[in-house]
């Protein structure tokens, strides 16, 4: 008999147990992005058997040289800049406004939410609908209910206003996750530290950023460094809105490396593009961490 | 010891209600069972078909064929068009050959490039792909296709019985990569209500007559165009640019700098540019969006560039409105229009390319090619243009006389790249961003590294 050590036996047993979920883990997602950053280095042939050259960091160099890959990353930070702040605003809002409600608080929380759960592309071509070039939605409010302007915009066709549109997207799609994750931390407040507050003389103001902020401060780092990572990711709502049109102006880093791999099959660019994608937010999310985490301070 | 006794009776008493819960299933399966049985015995039945038809396959002399085979097609063509496909070509090729089923599969244009990349790179490509002709270099140079003038033994049969033009969309370096399907261009389209009510009673033979034309629809008024396109794309910007006497390339296709930026390259966007400024043409073309057939069928817009799926679909939209066809207005290089079509390639990744070359074939037949001629499929065999049919079609006779100077887009592998610039650099141009010279040199430039780098 062969005999084994109870502590060997055990671990044995643990990794037998985390196989499955492992290896889908290095198929799905090891494989691939070990896969790209080979291809990142190559200039890259998609057909089976056929050779691909070794370039070195030429993609790479190509990269800082494109002048639509700077384009591409300020719209990014762009977005990433309006839509972190305004969800994570409204979220707030509409947290705390849902925690101080008792009735139909599940029913607007559920209604809150209802944007997250939908398709990205149902909403993304809601939208385009919506900012439609001279008889959409909102130009027909603007125009011809409030006759705010007197000529319709033309909202998807020029860099700026297009950025509006997709960002307003973002926005209102992602309120609802935000909004969740807030109330849930607020309902973990001990409502004791407000009532003392209040007998010390504390208004609402200063319960709100005495006791409330900093108490979810966890919460919004948390929910900081995800939307952030989320921001950069932005890629559908982009590619059916505009597509990157006019002349490119309102590409984002995704788009931009999408149109290069699968439409003009630069392959080896577009994982090198995804590559300096996920450099930043790798050192955007470790020094988001480093700076705004602290011990929590309280109990 | 009371307490393991009752562990043990509550799960006896589990086991029995898990047994009783699931006996009507068991019931059920089995009726399942029965019902695949069945199944099988009817399929035993197919199978016996095939075996009796290789017979008659010794006939025919086509060799080995072992049981049925798939073979997969990909197109991206209209409703239309797939009604004809898949109720009347398909059920026939596969009656006249019972060892080979053909699956269609239709793919919207606008991802259908996207979806061959992909299933390309993963191996699992149709074997049949109705490509636009602009793709053809660069899948062949992907080494995606297979040589179908090496695999193909009666190629040249069919090479000779197509229009010449057509085909030589299939050549690349040296060998034919497959053989044209269909074949179009875009001719001048006409809104005759609109044209009367502004007093023009011809379609405009040349630019300065088409300005002219334009000039008198916008007295109709607000929100009247003389003429609109989709975007600064090839297919709407080269018929200008050939017309007007400019190119994009030299004709060895080795660099655009002095044909791009040219002096009728120029002269060709200033015209569009100056169309556009004087409200001649609808703003679509910079801002997109743009939708043609409805404004044309509203009489909004008085002329546009159409090919020839335009009759049987926009007629059925808008059956009370009266359009002309003429040719593209003359510049000084001549009434040029762009050609379009699309060839049908055998990948190199098919497995059945004896079957998928007897889909060719059928696909060029004459009755085929007429069949799929009744959507607006312009057929692209020499014997049609003779035969009563093609004599007296309502429009195809147009077509046929403006594909006589009609010219193919740059075929070249660079040439997605090439026209995402051409792209760029128009929409820069019409919306003002740019000047015209400056900004064609840029993209001339440009474009001369992509064809260098090849």
């Amino acid at each position: 008999m062969l005999s084994v050590k109870p502590r060997t036996r055990l671990a044995l047993t643990a990794y037998a147990f985390l196989l499955p979920g492992l290896a889908l883990f290095a198929t799905f997602m090891i494989y691939p992005l070990l896969k790209a950053l080979q291809m990142s280095l190559y200039e890259w042939s998609i057909f089976p058997g056929r050779e691909s050259s070794y370039v070195g960091l030429a993609n790479y160099a190509q990269a800082f040289r494109d002048p639509i890959v700077t384009l591409a990353f300020r719209n990014t930070l762009l977005y990433m800049a309006i839509t972190v702040p305004g969800q994570m605003v409204l979220a707030m809002i509409a947290a705390l406004l849902l925690n101080s409600i008792v009735r139909g608080r599940v029913f607007f929380r559920g209604l809150y939410y209802l944007p997250v759960i939908t398709s990205w592309v149902i909403v993304s071509l809601l939208f385009k609908y919506l900012f439609e070039w001279p008889n959409g939605l909102i130009n027909y409010l603007l125009v011809n209910v409030f006759h705010l302007i007197a000529e319709p915009v033309q909202w998807l066709y020029q860099p700026s206003t297009a950025l509006v549109a997709i960002m307003a997207l973002g926005i209102w799609k992602g309120i609802g996750w935000s909004m969740v994750i807030c109330l849930a931390a607020l309902q973990t407040i001990p409502p004791q530290l407000y009532e003392v507050a209040s007998i010390d003389g504390a208004n609402a103001w200063h319960r709100f950023w005495k006791i409330t902020l900093p108490l979810l401060r966890p919460t919004v780092v948390f929910t900081l460094v995800m939307l952030v990572i989320g921001a950069f990711n932005v890629f559908i709502s982009v590619a059916l809105i505009t597509g990157g049109r006019p002349q490119h102006k309102t590409e984002v880093v995704l788009t931009y490396m999408y149109h290069q791999a699968f439409d003009f099959l630069d392959f080896g660019y577009g994982a090198a593009l995804s590559y300096l994608l996920a450099g930043l937010i790798l050192v955007l999310s470790f020094l988001q961490l480093k700076v705004l985490r602290r011990p929590q301070e309280l109990y | 010891m009371k307490s393991y006794k009752l562990i043990v009776v509550l799960l006896i008493v589990s086991f029995v209600l898990a047994l009783t819960g699931c006996a009507p299933k068991v019931v059920k399966e089995t009726v399942v069972v029965e019902k695949q049985v069945e199944k099988i015995v009817k399929e035993t039945v197919v199978v016996e078909k095939p075996v009796e038809k290789p017979v008659e396959k010794i006939i025919t002399a086509t060799p080995e064929p072992k049981g049925p085979v798939t073979i997969t097609f990909w197109s991206a063509y209209s409703p239309n068009e797939i009604d004809v496909l898949e109720n009347s070509v398909i059920p026939a090729f596969e009656a006249a050959h019972p060892d080979i089923k053909v699956e269609h599969v239709a793919v919207p244009y606008d991802e259908f490039r996207r979806k061959l990349v992909t299933a390309i790179a993963g191996g699992t490509v149709a074997d049949l792909i109705r490509a636009d002709i602009i793709w053809v270099p660069e899948f062949a140079d992907m080494g995606a296709l297979a040589v179908l003038d090496e695999s193909m033994p009666d190629f040249d049969t069919y090479a000779e019985a197509v229009f010449p033009g057509p085909l030589s969309t299939n050549f690349y370096n040296g060998h034919y990569y497959g053989l044209p399907l269909d074949t179009n261009c875009r001719v001048l389209t006409y809104n005759k209500a609109m044209f009367a009510e502004a007093g023009i009673d011809a379609p405009p033979k040349t630019i300065d007559e088409f300005l002219a034309a334009c000039e008198k629809i916008k007295t109709l008024g607000e929100g009247k165009y003389g003429f609109a396109d989709g975007g600064t794309y090839a297919w709407a910007v080269n018929p200008w640019i050939w017309s007007f006497g400019g190119d994009v390339t030299d004709p060895g296709i080795t660099k655009t700098s002095g044909y791009y930026n040219g002096a009728n390259t120029v002269t060709a966007y200033e015209f569009l540019k100056k169309l556009l400024d004087d409200g001649y043409m609808h703003p679509g073309i910079v801002v997109g969006g743009l939708d043609s057939w409805g404004g044309f069928g509203k009489g909004e817009i008085a002329m546009i560039l159409e090919g020839p799926w335009f009759p049987p679909i926009f007629e059925g939209m808008y059956p009370e409105v009266e359009y002309g066809l003429a040719l593209m207005p003359a510049g000084k290089g001549g009434p040029i229009s762009v050609v379009g079509g699309e060839d049908i390639v055998l990948t190199q990744q098919s497995s059945h390319k004896e079957a998928a070359a007897e889909f060719i074939r059928w696909m060029l037949s004459p009755e085929t090619q007429l069949s799929m001629a009744e959507t607006g499929q312009m057929p692209v065999l020499s014997e049609l243009l003779d035969t009563e049919y093609m004599k007296t079609h309502p429009f195809y006779g147009i077509f046929l006389e403006q594909l006589k100077t009609a010219r193919a887009r740059t075929p070249h592998p660079a040439w997605p790249k090439m026209e995402d610039i051409m792209t760029s650099t128009g929409g820069a141009i019409l919306s003002g961003e740019r000047a015209v010279q400056e900004a064609l040199d840029e993209a001339a430039d440009q474009m001369d590294g992509l064809l260098a780098a090849q």
